[in-house]
């Protein structure tokens, strides 16, 4: 059966979504650099869990989120519990990770690398299921696992200038990672996850398909291919960035 | 973004509807207070979701809502893509950041800390 048929859609849904949600789909059952198949379609099980964990709400409303003891209400599936709060933290208090969290994973068994795909793949899942939601649409099911093992690829060059993990530094986009940008120059967000090039590239495939494309970034009018303006899209970013309590 | 693009196309916008206030997002922006009553109730979470997601389908037709939807999704992706990885602003010394980031006081947002922190 094909994924995201959007048939039953009350509104027409554009091609150019659809066919990103369905290469997403195809990327996340295969082994990635640092999980194999079965740990990712778990990480995106438990991203969709992580909003019915009561001690998530409980934590989220603490002063702090180590006030709280208590255990997450899981998918019980082959994940570690360090990864699973990392997955619950990403989707429901993110803004409550810091670089102690991260350096307390890593020495706990969650490397860095370990920790940006899963990021990766916890970020695309939800804006996926969120765009669902957005729109009333049942959730998509998740895809049947490939079997392999993660690649373990890590880029050359990386720096520690910026954030809680290595990333490729702007003029680092080359060799392997030449297509995650050019000329040398780049935006932090974009160097966020490319410890883990493929989660960068997961990320931009989604987001010109549901936001605008790179090529479109310095286009400040609008997009011939969208209904809505660029005011309409950065009103409406700017108002969940708001919400989200993002300061970037 | 929002700003930069209002003086692109040289349109007098007012900020504070990315704080919520549906007022102001009627200055300048088409469908703007419907736009911003949809994506306010997508990331509440809340239960008026279905009636913003109606509203903004009689004024605004399907293809709005579902770009709309779209570009709600993708950001609480960015969000949290950001908050994750500790990401700094890039430049805090640009002018237009600057004011944007003052007139919206986002220095009360916890993840300010992961900028000013490498400032300091």
């Amino acid at each position: 059966m094909e994924t995201f048929d959007y048939s039953d859609s009350p509104y027409p849904i554009r091609s150019d979504i659809r066919k990103a949600h369905q290469e997403y789909w195809q990327r996340l059952r295969k082994p990635g650099s640092w999980w194999n198949g079965a740990q990712r379609v778990a990480i995106a099980a438990e991203s969709r869990q992580a909003f019915h964990c009561a001690y998530c709400v409980e934590r989220k409303q603490a002063l702090s989120p180590y006030q709280v003891a208590g255990q997450h209400e899981t998918t019980q599936s082959v994940l570690d519990p360090i990864a699973v709060d990392a997955i619950h933290r990403i989707i429901t208090d993110q803004t409550r990770i810091t670089a102690r969290y991260i350096e307390q994973n890593d020495a706990a068994g969650l490397s860095k690398n370990a920790y940006v795909e899963l990021t990766g793949i916890v970020v695309a899942m939800f804006s996926i299921d969120e765009f669902h939601r957005a729109l009333g649409l049942p959730l998509e099911p998740l895809p049947a696992f490939e079997t392999g093992e993660p690649s373990q690829y890590q880029p050359e060059i990386l720096s520690d200038d910026i954030g809680f993990v290595p990333t490729v530094p702007p003029e680092g986009a080359v060799g392997a990672e030449a297509d995650l940008w050019s000329d040398g120059r780049t935006a932090n967000v974009v160097r966020a996850l490319t410890l883990v090039p493929d989660a960068l590239r997961d990320w931009r495939m989604l987001s010109d398909a549901q936001y605008i494309s790179f090529a479109s970034m310095a286009n400040f009018v609008g997009d011939p291919n969208r209904s809505i303006n660029r005011m309409q899209t950065e009103l409406i970013a700017g108002r969940v960035s708001a919400i989200n309590e993002c300061f970037y | 973004m929002l700003r930069v693009s209002a003086s692109t196309t040289d349109t007098d916008i007012d900020l504070n509807a990315i704080n919520g206030d549906t007022d102001s997002a009627a200055v300048g922006i088409t469908y703007g207070p419907e736009l911003v009553r949809f994506a306010q109730s997508f990331a509440l979470r809340d239960d008026e979701l279905a009636q913003h997601r109606q509203a903004l389908l009689d004024i605004a037709g399907p293809d709005v809502l579902v770009d709309a939807a779209g570009v709600a999704a993708n950001f609480q992706r960015m969000t949290r893509i950001a908050d994750s990885i500790g990401i700094p602003v890039d430049d805090m010394q640009a002018d237009v950041g600057q004011a944007v980031r003052q007139e919206l006081n986002l220095t009360r947002f916890a993840s300010a800390q992961n900028t000013l922190n490498q400032q300091a």
